[in-house]
């Protein structure tokens, strides 16, 4: 500990008022700053939802009017967008299936050739 | 002859000092932790190949222009965008391009964890000033508890030009060291009963909330702290790039092609700045020591905070506070800290999108603080 306090020349004096003042309202600024975002934020969604309620609440009154307000949760969303793509990744699979069956007729290829097989190979070294 | 001996005199041999030695040493060190253990290497490897290029000593101002300090040098007219605090904002563009905001967005009570976790900033510069640095020098070295490079670069580039290089490599040293700060002092500051409580699933946010935030976001903090608009302006036109889904190209540059090459020439010309001339005094030893002492500081101001909201709310909104301490805005390794223990302690917990609110208003709340103090101090 000692030596840290060597290696550290400490001198509490120099902390004057106005450094104390600086960190104290940059401290607050900091903190009014992110709290009126939340504040801008947290009121945002009934904002842009205000619409939607008033339509509700014309349809079915006060009941309805509340699942205006009703956020979904991410991982609901998550769920749904799974399923969607895996119900469209379905479908697609379905379409290559069919045309990987299409018949493809091919007049010749070396796999299948009498002139050039093994056999063949042999007696023309001979 | 008389050629043979300027050569051998210019040439590094006859010019090596301990200092440089030890430099290199250094920048051997970061690019092994970089390579072999994956600690932050988009920006370990290039301060630490910097370094190595900034102490090959020579012979300073004998007219072949080497030195980053020297008028004309190649390095010297890359170093300008430090300087001058170019780099910073661009690498801002590229992060508001990258960043997604919605955690936050769904849960904007977590940004106040993004203004707590700034503590260290203001503690550490007073930690400063008794020990005799003056106020722009305590301001840039208080900014490292930001754990933002960028911003830590940026303010020290306005405020104390002479000290960008150990700053920033203080800044970026410890942030590749955050799981070994970061965690202890979340485990002091916690039970093991709160680091297993289970958040509710943020919910889902629509786009127009999104293409918003970085808009609104940008009018409100722009307004408090003007100072901290090159920082959050291209923060937030980044972002909206992203979210606009029609600029998708310019985005995609500015996320990818663009920070590349601006991370690249910041590294190096940081690493390049620690000459062993320069870097190695008794200033740069106390800036590492308040940098650590940032760092906790402010990973305590937000596992404090955390739980002191939990005061306030109920049962069913209670704030897991681990997650207080991704407030610093090391994105996204804090978060990335904050999951690991929270596994640690319940391994059905999963706080990483929780983490990531916390972790992005810090960088918003760390380049508001770097507004604040330029706004004071310049």
């Amino acid at each position: 500990m000692t030596t840290i306090v060597h290696l550290l020349p400490i001198d509490l004096s120099a902390i004057g008022h106005e450094h104390l003042t600086l960190a104290l309202i940059g401290y607050s600024i900091v903190f009014i700053s992110l709290f009126l975002l939340f504040l801008v934020f947290s009121m945002l969604p009934k904002f842009l939802t205000r619409n939607l309620r008033r339509k509700f609440q014309k349809e079915g009154g006060e009941e309805k009017a509340a699942l205006a307000g009703t956020m979904v949760q991410g991982e609901v969303s998550a769920a749904i967008a799974t399923a969607i793509s895996l119900y469209l990744e379905e479908l697609h699979d379905e379409e290559t299936a069919i045309l990987t069956i299409k018949k493809v007729g091919k007049s010749y290829s070396p796999w299948n050739s009498k002139i050039y097989n093994v056999i063949n190979f042999n007696r023309f070294q001979r | 002859m008389e050629g043979i001996v300027r050569f051998v005199e210019n040439s590094g041999f006859a010019n090596l000092t301990p200092g440089h030695l030890l430099m290199i040493l250094v920048g051997l060190l970061f690019i092994f932790f970089a390579i072999r253990y994956e600690y932050k290497p988009l920006l370990l490897v290039p301060i630490g190949f910097g370094i190595l290029i900034g102490n090959i000593p020579f012979v300073e101002h004998a007219g072949l222009h080497l030195g980053i300090y020297e008028e004309g040098s190649v390095m010297n007219y890359l170093y300008m965008g430090v300087l001058k605090g170019i780099f910073p904002p661009l690498i801002f563009l590229g992060i508001g391009a990258m960043t997604d905001f919605s955690p936050l967005i769904s849960n904007p009570k977590l940004m106040l964890l993004g203004a707590a976790a700034q503590l260290g900033i203001f503690l550490t510069y007073i930690g400063a000033i008794s020990l005799g640095f003056t106020n722009p020098e305590a301001a840039s070295i208080g900014i490292i508890g930001g754990a933002d490079g960028p911003t830590a670069i940026f303010l020290s580039s306005k405020l104390a030009p002479h000290l960008i290089g150990p700053i920033a490599i203080a800044a970026y040293s410890y942030m590749a060291l955050l799981p070994l700060i970061q965690t202890p002092i979340m485990r002091l500051l916690t039970t093991k009963k709160e680091r297993r409580i289970k958040m509710k699933p943020p919910r889902s946010v629509s786009k127009l909330e999104k293409i918003l935030f970085p808009v609104v976001a940008l009018l409100l903090t722009g307004f408090i702290a003007p100072g901290s608009l090159p920082l959050l302006g291209m923060l937030f036109l980044g972002n909206l790039l992203k979210e606009s889904m029609v600029t998708q190209r310019l985005a995609d540059t500015a996320k990818n092609t663009m920070i590349d090459i601006v991370t690249i020439i910041l590294g190096l010309t940081i690493g390049a700045s620690t000459q062993a001339t320069t870097f190695l005094t008794q200033q740069s030893l106390h800036i590492f020591v308040l940098g650590a002492t940032a760092f906790m500081f402010s990973t305590a101001g937000g596992v404090l905070f955390a739980k002191i909201m939990n005061l306030f709310l109920s049962t069913e909104n209670r704030i897991n506070p681990l997650i207080g301490a991704a407030g610093v805005s090391a994105v996204p390794d804090s978060a990335l800290v904050v999951q690991m223990e929270g596994l640690k302690a319940d391994p059905d917990n999963h706080l990483i999108m929780h983490a990531m609110a916390p972790n992005v208003a810090g960088v918003i709340g760390s380049a508001v603080a770097a507004g604040i103090m330029m706004s004071f101090l310049l």
